[in-house]
Formats: structure tokens, C-alpha cells, sequence
């Protein structure tokens, strides 16, 4: 991978191994909000005492306030709750899609870079139709297709990840196999699936697990679109995208968007932040 | 031997007093015209104003878009109709100057009026009535053009009898056509338009109507302009005004966003804003802008419960239901004050609608008690269970109305306290159209939002006898229910048929087959100030053939 | 031209006919096991009130009831052909459908494509010539932070903050000028970063090859060095990223078309698939491959002329992002 390796590259000749190792603040800053994150979508009940599905009525459409920090939506309900009890469902579904992209990516890379030949054909092309059509389009049409829900959202997210995974682990395999330790390996008549177990997926998997946190933060950002165009979960539902989209027909009271807005964003930055920190220190 | 229904007469006479009065006035205010509603102001010429609209709907096959809730705005400017049904449901004379029926309501008689003809040249004559009512019985189903859905199914055929009478018959009596008449579907089409295949007719361009706009413009998915035509003379009295229109153009906007709707009106871009979320409605106002939240006459917007699933096939279960909604609640919470409390499973306005909101009044305990009545015990965890099944209910929100979600959500609390386990499911119009039905196995409620021109029209849905909807899957199990059907049909006049009706609503509310939610508000206007005297007619379809800008 | 370049040319050609034929025939696949059609929904409507045995009625006279494997091929030879058919919903042909709002979405993809190279050279100028103290680590944060944000969110602020508040634009009139340049900020902005990941990737690694010291010993000018030493070899790939952002700037125009009201493909993709106009999808759908594989052979075509270091060995091209290369589409991923 060029570009990437481009990167690597002038990161690790401009820094000291040691300097790069050495965590930046705003990394270590970038871990904290992820792991507040993962915290309210375990136990979102030790984070606020109102529920994110019954609210007061009367209260309704209130501002941030130290009562209700983020306000209250449309039926008095209490945002931040909502916020963080739909931190589950947000991260799951993101989570859902890289796995799907990991996954079914991996194992078509690994298939085309480890057998070559016809299977490396046959897949480049199939790969080569999955990158041609627009990405989020074809999330589009395949949530669509299976319908609207944020899990098939997430599905449809995954899916159109696929074409990307599978070029990394495919040039990957490529360059391991071509490694002169893994040629000896065959030399020394090691199994091809005990060579494929033993060098080549440990090996791949090192450029695939930024580029997997990294597609993480993309997924949320394509979920809260699908979920903005309407292809999301029913009430009471309250994903971050969900929350966006309710939040923009009531931009009179411009926390409902903001609000899930900006936890979103900072989530999706922090992300990469860190996705970015892994790569450097690989 | 022939006669008008009473119902017709009586309207007849309001009309012409009406219009008398208003001729007398029009004579002391100016010469320039004249409109009831709002008489402080003058009319004046010119001026262009932009509508903004959610959608412009999908095909612009006359009989296949003409009862969209979007589409309908533009048909209403450009065509005409026989007869004119106002808000309170009151049918007037248009295009048809009068008509008669025989006893039995099986033969109408329309004398149409003479002079008026459609944009592209052709005459509106007997032979283009009988081209329209024609192709709205049967459309082309082949060609891809659909009948107009809630025609009556009863025609049989009309004939010309000479330039300006038309004959209609029908298999069996049929009150109900008079006002179907005034209803959005059916418009009056040239033609030489009725003439063209399919995609042709969905070029709106190419299609003539008779109305006091004619298209200039307009592009899918984006915008229709409409400017007046100028030789136009034949509006419909009840408005008071039969000229040409005031306003030289309207454009139809497309922006999807409701929020970016009402801001373009806020901020002077445009002058009415269709579809505004109700929270905003209360500070517009206060802004100075003219809200408009017309009810249009129908079924008001509730559920159809499905008697075939348990344990909605326990009357004191779906009493329980009818009881323990906060319909109040609702009300302050997700609309505004001017949205009104059902009375009655169709609109308070609807002629033949009678008061039984004493049924639909919130009584917790009561509905506490006719659930332990059946059966149904509460658990630890507050959710009533009955032979080791909690008392569930899915609810399907109705993708037409915007507010649905928020309602379903707001009753599914209400009905929490009392220990039901409520879900809700959302689709997409497309999705809804083909997972929920009237009666469908997984639909204990069938969200309802109908129109309609006539009480009548409630015959149909009651049972599945005559290709009825059986909305409530109860085939032909309730006999009461079929007897008052079967009554309310064949009634020949309004006097004999707004008792059965009367009865019909108390049943019906008190079987709990019907839960009513809140009267149906499902156009909302929020207009600049300066646009004048437009119109809302029985479908809640704004008109601005009589509106204008005041100083 | 040597014959290894026509060679490899025609090899490619061949690719790209392939690869936008089975994305058509994928297309199909996926839309056709879409649940519903426009024609059932219309009738559906409850405001029509058809029963449901004069629902199949109307449909069985449509003859909607073919099976999948015949609609494929008479769709197929129809896109042969250039016969994109008619859409079921709105009765209309599809390629009038597509030619009314194509140049709408062009314009928007255009300037929006103009405004994400004009930010991202800013930026990557930034990074290199502002003083550290300046905020040069926080402008190298910016791609990271233009990612972050989804467009909605960038286009529901700009069209309040300058529609609204300023009044610079008038929403309801979004083919305007103004209207048309925040749009394309919107759709610019998260493309802006992929294209400034990659140059000042480049710019770094190109700034410290030797000649870039030399030139700066020389006394050259700062901006002079930028434009001619570091942008130049930058931009090549660059050219790469542009070809492969095509697909996102037709994939956000869906969003940026929703949110500011333009009437183009994404809002016609938006309608289509509201009500499951199975052909406009398809037509759409192939179009996008269509640009994306033509746009990238251009690209793979010229890249062996442009660049004398890529070489073309026995019909491979060596371009950065090459088929055995992962990059194409990952432009983000590799860059951030």
C-alpha cells in the first residue's frame, strides 16, 4: 500500500522509535473518550438517573441546564440519557460493520494473495466491481434492499467496506509471502496453511488493525448518515445519528442537534487519533 | 319521478342565501371583488408567491396522483370539479349548476354549465364528463393508469344526453356519489388529455385542465410553476369569487426539510411553508405569521383494531385501550391547541358526525379494572401477564402523518403505567405499504389517516361483505355491525341515515373497534402575513385562486 | 508509443468493459430483491382505498409478475443499447430522469471538488511553512477533524449560520451562486482532508530528499520551493486520489443534494429509493460505476506517459495504486 507506506515510512525516519512509542497527550486524551464511551454503552444506568425513553411531558424542549445538561427533546425527555444510552447501539453497529469488512475482506485477500492464479483473478475483479460503485450509495441500496434498521445499516456499512479490506490483506499476503523468511519457510517444506497461520496472517494483520479502527469511526459516521436519511431504528431508538436526524426538525432548539453532533464527531476523532498513533508505532 | 336528496336542498338553500348576502355586499365594498374570508381587505392583482412542499409525489398520471397529499395542491389549482365541498362538508354547485337523483339514489342527472373549457382549447362539455367519470371507474389498469380508488364501485355507465346534461347510472343506490364529486380525485381532465398514453400524461406539461392555473413550469422532483389564466370565469360560487385568480404565479417548492421550510418563510424567502413541525406552530404565531391547521373531513386519526388477535378479541381489553389513552396529553405534548380531542371515530366537522366523547374521556382506574377483570395481573416488573404471556402491543407508525412516531411514543408511555408492553415499529412508506394491513396477523392496530367525502363511506370498511376493507377483521361475526351496514348503504336520504350513523359511532366506540387518538390535522400551513384569502376546502387543500398580497 | 504500452492498454480496456458490466448485473441482484415496487406502494396509499384483490388486479395487468432472469436480460440489452427503460414511479423515461438533473450534481461535484483541492493545498502549505508555534500541529490536525464531522452536520450549519442569520444565500433558490459554493463546502470538506493527508504525506517525504535541501540552501523562496519543488512531484499522487474521490463525491452529493435542496442525482436517488423505482436505481448505480472505471482508466492510462519513472513491465503498470495495489478506494484509510 503506497501511500500508506509513504507514510510509515517518513514517520519512522523523522521520529525516534522512541519518541514515537511515547504516548502524546492528546492520544492518551483520544483513549479516555473512547473508553467513556465504551463505559456508556455497558452501563449507561451509572452515568444518568433518567430514563432515555420515559419522559415528562411538561418539561419538554428545555435548554442545557445543570439539571438536564444536553436539554430535553420534544416529549421531555432528557438528552443526555438518550445520548448515552444509545452509545450501545452506535458502537455495536460500527463495531458490527468493521467486522464484517475485517472479515469478509480478510478472507477474500487472504484467498487472492495466498492461492494467486485464477482465484486472484477472479476476486480482483469482483473486488474491482465492489470499489466502482460509490460507497455510500451502495450502502444505501443495500439497506434498502434488507430494510431499514440500524443493524442492516450497519450491514450495509460492512458490506461496502468489503472491496477495501480485502485490497490491503490481499498486497499484504503478497508482500509476506514474498518475504524472504516465509520463502524459507517453504523451502524448509513448511504446510502452506501452517505457513499462512504462523507468518502471513500475523504479518497482514498489523496494516489491517489501523485501517480497522480507523473504518470504526468511518462507520459511525456512515450509520449516522443512513440513520439522517431515515434508514434507521424505530423510536425510542436513540443511536447518535437517530438523535441528529430527530434533532434537525426541531432546529428552534439547536441542542437536539448539536448535542448528539458533538459526541459524535469528538468519538469519530478520537478514533482516528488513534488509528493514526497505532500505524505510526507499527 | 325525481328529487334532491334534502341534504343537497338544504345546502341549495344556505348556498344561495350565502351568495345573495354576498352579492349585496359585494355591491357596497367595491367593483373589484370580493372574499369571504377576509372581508377587511381588498383584493388586489399581481404578485407571485412560492410554496414550499415537502414532495412533489411521483407520477403525474392525473388519476394515478391526484389524491397525494402534495400533488393534490397543484390538480387543485389547475383543474376544476363538478361540485364544490367546503370545509363543514357542504356541497355546492361548480362545473354541475345543478343535478337531480331519483328515489333510490341509482340515477343522477348532472346539467353542467355552459362556456367553460379546459386550457388546451377543447370544450368542457357532456362528452368530457363522460370521458373523466369513465376513466375514473375503470382507469387503464394495463397502461399503468389506475382508477380513482375511492370512486364508487356501483357505476355502471353515463351518458350525454344533449351538450351540457349528463346521465349517470348505478348498479345499486349510491348517495354517496354526489359528493365524490368534490372529492381531490376527481378532477376534470381534457380530453385529448385522457387521450394520451401513459407517459405522455406524466409529462404534467401536457396535461389540460380547466382550472384558474395553468403549468408553466416544472421539473421532477424540484419545483412546479403555475401562472393564471387570464380568461377564466367559472370558480365556484361558494368562494365568492368566479373570476380569474388574484396572484399571477405560484411555485411549488421542493425542500424536504420542515425545519428549513419554516425558516425560508421566517426569513422572508418564501410565503408559505407547508408541513411545519407542530412544536414550532406556537412561537410563528406569536411572530406574527398566519398558521392554518385546517381538518379535513374523515376518519380522525386512531386505530382499527384487529379482533382477530388476542387478546384484542376481548372487548375488555380494547375497552381498556379506549380508557386509557390521554388523548389530552397528547395534545399539549406533541401538538398545540389548535388540534381538537376526538369525539367520534370520523371528524368532528364531518356532516353525520354526533358527540360521543363522554367514551374517549381518560379514565386510568377504570381501565385498570377492565384489565383485571380479564384476567390480566401485574407483575413485578409492572407489565400485566395472563396465562404466563404479558399483555403486549405493537404499534406500526403511519408514515403519511409525520407526527405519528411521536404520538406512538407518548401513548406507549401512558399505556406502560397501566402495564402494557408496547413496541414500535417505523417503515418506510413502501415498507408499510406491503408489512401492514387492516387485519394483517402481526397488526393488533391499524393506524388510520382516510379521507373522505361522504359519512357513507364508512359502510365499506365495517365488514368484509361486498369487497368491504374489514378493518376491523371481524368478517361477518358482529350482527349488529352488519345490520347498521347494511342500513347505512341503502339509504336513499340523509334524514334516514344520520341516525343509523349516530348509532353506528356509539357501537363502534364502545366495542372499542375504533380507538381514536386526536382529531386528524394532516396539512399544516404557516403563511407570511401579507398573503390574503386563500381557501381550505373539505380535504383541507389550501386554494389561492382567491388569495393575494395586502399592503 | 511501444507495444508494451498498447498492450497494456488494451489489457486494461478490457478490465474496465468487465468490471462495469458485472456491476450492472450486481446492481440488478441487489435492487431486485428489494421488497417492494413504486406501483403497489402508490396503490397502497390509504388515501386511495382499493381493496387488495383490485390491487393484484392492476398489478397482474402490468405483467410485473416476469421472472427475475428475463428482467435481467431485457434490462441488460436494453443498458446495451442505451435503453435505460422507464421509471415505474414516476411513468417517465429514466434518461430524461437522469439528463434533467445530472448537470446539477456535475456543477456541485465540480466546485465541490475545486473547494477540497483549494483547502487542502492551503492546509498542506500550512503545515509545512507555518512556524511550530503557530499552530502548525493543530493545522495538521485538520484533515483528522474535517473526517470527523458527517456533512449533514457541516451543511445544517452553513445553511443556517449564512443562509439564515446572513442571509448570504436564499435556501429555497439552491442553484444560486452562493447557494451552489456552500454546498460545495459541505461535500468539499471531508474530501479536502483525504486530498491534504496525501500531499502532506508526500510534501514530507518529499522535503527530505536532497534536492529539496539543496534547493534551500540555494535561497530559493519559501512559496517558490513549495510550488516548484515539493507540489509538482506531490501532485502525481494526488491526481490518483482526485480519480478515486469521484465515487465520494457522488456518494455525498446524496447527503449534501438532501440537506440543501438541489434537485440532482443524490436527491433523485433519494426519491427512487423511497419508493423502490428498481430501474432509476439501476441506471444510477451503473452510471456511477460507469464515471468511476472510465475516470480511473484515464487515470492508469496516462500515468505510464506522465511519469517517466513508472514503467510497464510484460502489461503491468506500476502507478501507485495499481490493481495489485491496495490503495484504490482506501484513500482514507492510508492516509490519515
Amino acid at each position: 500500500m503506497t501511500f500508506a507506506s509513504n507514510l510509515t515510512l517518513s514517520a519512522s525516519t523523522r521520529n525516534s522509535w522512541a519518541e514515537a512509542l511515547r504516548m502524546p497527550a492528546i492520544v492518551a486524551l483520544s483513549f479516555v473518550v473512547v473508553a467513556t464511551i465504551i463505559a456508556w454503552s455497558v452501563a449507561p444506568q451509572l452515568f444518568t438517573t433518567y430514563s432515555p425513553v420515559i419522559g415528562v411531558p411538561a418539561d419538554k424542549l428545555l435548554g442545557p441546564s445543570t439539571a438536564h445538561w444536553f436539554g430535553t427533546d420534544h416529549l421531555g425527555r432528557d438528552l443526555y440519557a438518550r445520548v448515552v444510552y444509545g452509545t450501545a447501539s452506535s458502537v455495536s453497529s460500527a463495531l458490527v460493520a468493521v467486522v464484517i469488512g475485517v472479515l469478509a475482506g480478510g478472507f477474500i485477500g487472504l484467498l487472492a494473495g495466498f492461492l494467486g492464479g485464477w482465484v486472484d483473478v477472479v476476486l480482483a475483479r469482483l473486488v474491482d466491481v465492489l470499489l466502482s460503485i460509490p460507497k455510500f450509495l451502495l450502502a444505501v441500496i443495500v439497506v434498502t434492499a434488507i430494510g431499514f434498521e440500524t443493524i442492516n445499516a450497519a450491514i450495509a456499512t460492512g458490506v461496502s467496506a468489503v472491496a477495501i479490506f480485502a485490497r490491503v490483506t490481499r498486497a499484504e499476503v503478497i508482500k509476506t509471502r514474498q518475504a524472504t523468511f516465509v520463502e524459507a519457510a517453504f523451502l524448509s517444506g513448511g504446510s502452506r496453511w501452517y505457513i499462512l497461520w504462523r507468518h502471513v496472517l500475523p504479518n497482514a494483520s498489523r496494516s489491517v488493525l489501523p485501517l480497522a479502527v480507523l473504518q470504526f469511526g468511518e462507520s459511525i459516521l456512515v450509520i449516522a448518515s443512513l440513520a439522517f436519511l431515515g434508514y434507521g431504528d424505530p423510536p425510542p431508538a436513540s443511536d447518535w445519528g437517530l438523535l441528529i436526524s430527530i434533532g434537525k426538525d426541531y432546529l428552534k432548539w439547536p441542542w437536539l442537534v448539536y448535542a448528539p453532533a458533538f459526541i459524535t464527531i469528538l468519538t469519530v476523532l478520537s478514533v482516528n487519533r488513534i488509528s493514526r498513533w497505532l500505524r505510526k508505532t507499527d | 319521478m325525481t328529487e334532491r336528496s334534502s341534504l343537497l336542498s338544504l345546502s341549495r338553500r344556505r348556498l344561495l342565501i350565502t351568495t345573495s348576502a354576498v352579492a349585496a355586499a359585494a355591491l357596497l365594498v367595491s367593483a373589484t371583488g370580493f372574499t369571504p374570508a377576509q372581508a377587511a381587505d381588498t383584493p388586489k392583482d399581481g404578485g407571485d408567491i412560492t410554496f414550499l412542499i415537502d414532495s412533489l409525489g411521483d407520477s403525474w398520471i392525473p388519476n394515478n396522483s391526484a389524491i397525494s397529499s402534495f400533488q393534490g395542491h397543484i390538480w387543485g389549482h389547475v383543474t376544476d370539479k363538478l361540485l364544490y365541498v367546503d370545509a363543514e362538508g357542504k356541497v355546492s354547485p361548480w362545473l354541475a349548476e345543478r343535478w337531480e337523483q331519483n328515489d333510490n339514489a341509482t340515477e343522477f342527472t348532472l346539467y353542467l354549465k355552459n362556456g367553460v373549457t379546459f386550457s388546451d382549447g377543447a370544450p368542457l362539455d357532456a362528452a368530457a364528463v363522460v370521458a373523466n367519470l369513465d376513466i375514473w371507474y375503470a382507469g387503464r389498469k394495463n397502461e399503468g393508469i389506475n382508477p380513482i380508488g375511492l370512486f364508487p364501485k356501483t357505476y355502471d355507465r353515463a351518458e350525454a344526453v344533449d351538450a351540457s346534461t349528463v346521465k349517470v347510472f348505478f348498479k345499486k343506490p349510491t348517495l354517496g356519489f354526489i359528493p365524490t364529486l368534490g372529492y381531490h380525485g376527481s378532477i376534470l381532465i381534457s380530453p385529448k388529455s385522457i387521450g394520451q398514453p401513459a407517459s405522455e400524461q406524466a409529462d404534467l406539461s401536457k396535461t389540460a385542465g380547466s382550472g384558474p392555473y395553468v403549468v408553466e413550469s416544472w421539473k421532477e422532483g424540484d419545483h412546479v410553476t403555475l401562472v393564471k389564466r387570464k380568461d377564466y370565469n367559472w370558480g365556484p360560487a361558494a368562494v365568492g369569487h368566479t373570476g380569474p385568480a388574484f396572484l399571477d404565479s405560484i411555485t411549488y417548492k421542493l425542500v424536504s426539510e420542515p425545519s428549513i421550510r419554516v425558516a425560508s418563510v421566517q426569513s422572508g424567502q418564501a410565503d408559505v411553508a407547508y408541513n411545519a413541525s407542530p412544536q414550532e406552530l406556537k412561537s410563528l404565531k406569536e411572530e406574527g405569521f398566519t398558521i392554518a391547521t385546517p381538518r379535513y373531513l374523515g376518519f380522525v386519526n386512531g386505530w382499527a383494531v384487529n379482533t382477530k388477535i388476542a387478546p384484542y378479541d376481548d372487548v375488555k381489553v380494547r375497552q381498556a385501550l379506549q380508557t386509557g389513552i390521554n388523548r389530552q396529553e397528547i395534545i399539549d405534548t406533541v401538538y398545540t391547541p389548535d388540534w381538537k380531542l376526538p369525539t367520534s371515530f370520523i371528524q368532528s366537522n364531518v356532516p353525520g358526525a354526533t358527540d360521543h366523547g363522554a367514551l374517549l374521556a381518560y379514565h386510568p382506574d377504570k381501565a385498570e379494572k377492565l384489565l383485571d377483570e380479564a384476567g390480566w395481573v401485574k407483575g413485578a416488573d409492572g407489565i400485566r401477564v395472563k396465562d404466563g404471556k404479558p399483555l403486549t402491543l405493537t404499534l406500526h407508525s403511519n408514515p403519511y402523518l409525520a407526527t405519528s412516531k411521536s404520538v406512538d411514543e407518548l401513548i406507549s408511555q401512558q399505556l406502560g403505567k397501566l402495564g402494557w408492553k408496547v413496541n414500535i415499529r417505523a417503515y418506510d412508506v413502501v415498507t408499510y405499504g406491503e408489512k401492514v394491513k387492516y387485519g394483517g396477523p402481526a397488526i393488533p392496530t391499524y393506524e388510520v389517516t382516510r379521507s373522505f367525502i361522504d359519512a357513507g363511506t364508512v359502510a365499506g370498511i365495517l365488514t368484509n361483505a361486498n369487497n368491504g376493507e374489514n378493518w376491523f377483521a371481524l368478517d361477518d361475526r358482529d350482527t349488529t355491525l352488519n345490520g347498521l351496514r347494511d342500513k347505512i348503504a341503502g339509504a336513499g336520504s340523509a334524514e334516514e341515515r344520520n341516525p343509523l350513523l349516530d348509532t353506528l359511532q356509539e357501537y363502534v366506540l364502545d366495542q372499542g373497534y375504533f380507538i381514536p387518538r386526536t382529531q386528524i390535522v394532516q396539512r399544516i400551513y404557516v403563511q407570511s402575513p401579507t398573503l390574503k384569502g386563500e381557501v381550505y376546502n373539505g380535504v383541507a387543500y389550501a386554494s389561492y385562486y382567491t388569495a393575494f398580497i395586502a399592503d | 508509443m511501444s507495444n508494451a504500452y498498447l498492450t497494456y492498454a488494451a489489457k486494461r480496456l478490457g478490465q474496465a468493459v468487465v468490471v462495469i458490466l458485472l456491476a450492472y448485473v450486481f446492481t440488478f441482484v441487489v435492487v431486485s430483491i428489494l421488497p417492494g415496487d413504486p406501483i403497489t406502494s402508490v396503490l397502497r396509499n390509504p388515501q386511495n382505498g382499493f381493496s387488495e384483490e383490485e390491487i393484484a388486479e392492476i398489478i397482474a395487468a402490468q405483467g410485473l409478475d416476469k421472472p427475475v432472469i428475463i428482467q435481467l436480460w431485457n434490462s441488460l440489452t436494453g443498458f446495451l443499447t442505451g435503453d435505460l427503460g422507464m421509471s415505474m414511479r414516476s411513468n417517465r423515461p429514466v434518461s430524461t430522469l437522469i439528463s434533467e438533473v445530472l448537470p446539477s450534481t456535475l456543477i456541485l461535484a465540480s466546485v465541490g471538488l475545486a473547494v477540497a483541492l483549494i483547502l487542502a493545498i492551503v492546509v498542506a502549505y500550512g503545515t509545512r511553512f507555518l512556524p511550530k508555534r503557530y499552530g502548525q500541529g493543530l493545522l495538521r490536525g485538520f484533515p483528522s477533524l474535517f473526517l470527523s464531522v458527517p456533512n449533514f452536520v457541516i451543511g445544517l450549519v452553513l445553511i443556517h449560520l449564512f443562509g439564515f442569520q446572513l442571509g448570504i444565500f436564499r435556501v429555497i433558490n439552491p442553484d444560486s451562486f452562493w447557494a451552489t459554493l456552500f454546498a460545495a463546502i459541505a461535500l468539499g470538506i471531508p474530501i479536502s482532508a483525504q486530498i491534504a493527508e496525501v500531499l502532506i504525506a508526500n510534501l514530507d517525504k518529499e522535503a527530505e530528499q536532497e534536492y529539496a535541501a539543496v534547493a534551500r540552501s540555494r535561497g530559493l523562496g519559501q512559496a517558490r520551493l513549495f510550488a516548484k519543488h515539493l507540489l509538482k512531484p506531490a501532485s502525481l499522487p494526488v491526481v490518483t486520489v482526485i480519480a478515486l474521490t469521484i465515487g465520494e463525491l457522488l456518494g455525498g452529493s446524496l447527503i449534501t443534494e438532501t440537506v440543501f435542496g438541489r434537485t440532482g442525482i443524490g436527491s433523485l436517488v433519494q426519491r427512487s429509493v423511497s419508493t423502490q423505482d428498481l430501474p432509476v436505481l439501476q441506471a444510477i448505480v451503473s452510471l456511477g460505476a460507469v464515471i468511476f472505471v472510465l475516470v480511473n482508466l484515464v487515470a492508469d492510462l496516462l500515468y505510464p506517459l506522465l511519469d517517466p519513472r513508472v514503467k510497464i513491465l510484460g502489461g503491468q503498470k506500476r502507478r501507485p495504486t495499481t490493481a495489485d495495489e491496495p490503495s484504490i478506494g482506501s484513500t482514507k484509510a492510508v492516509t490519515s
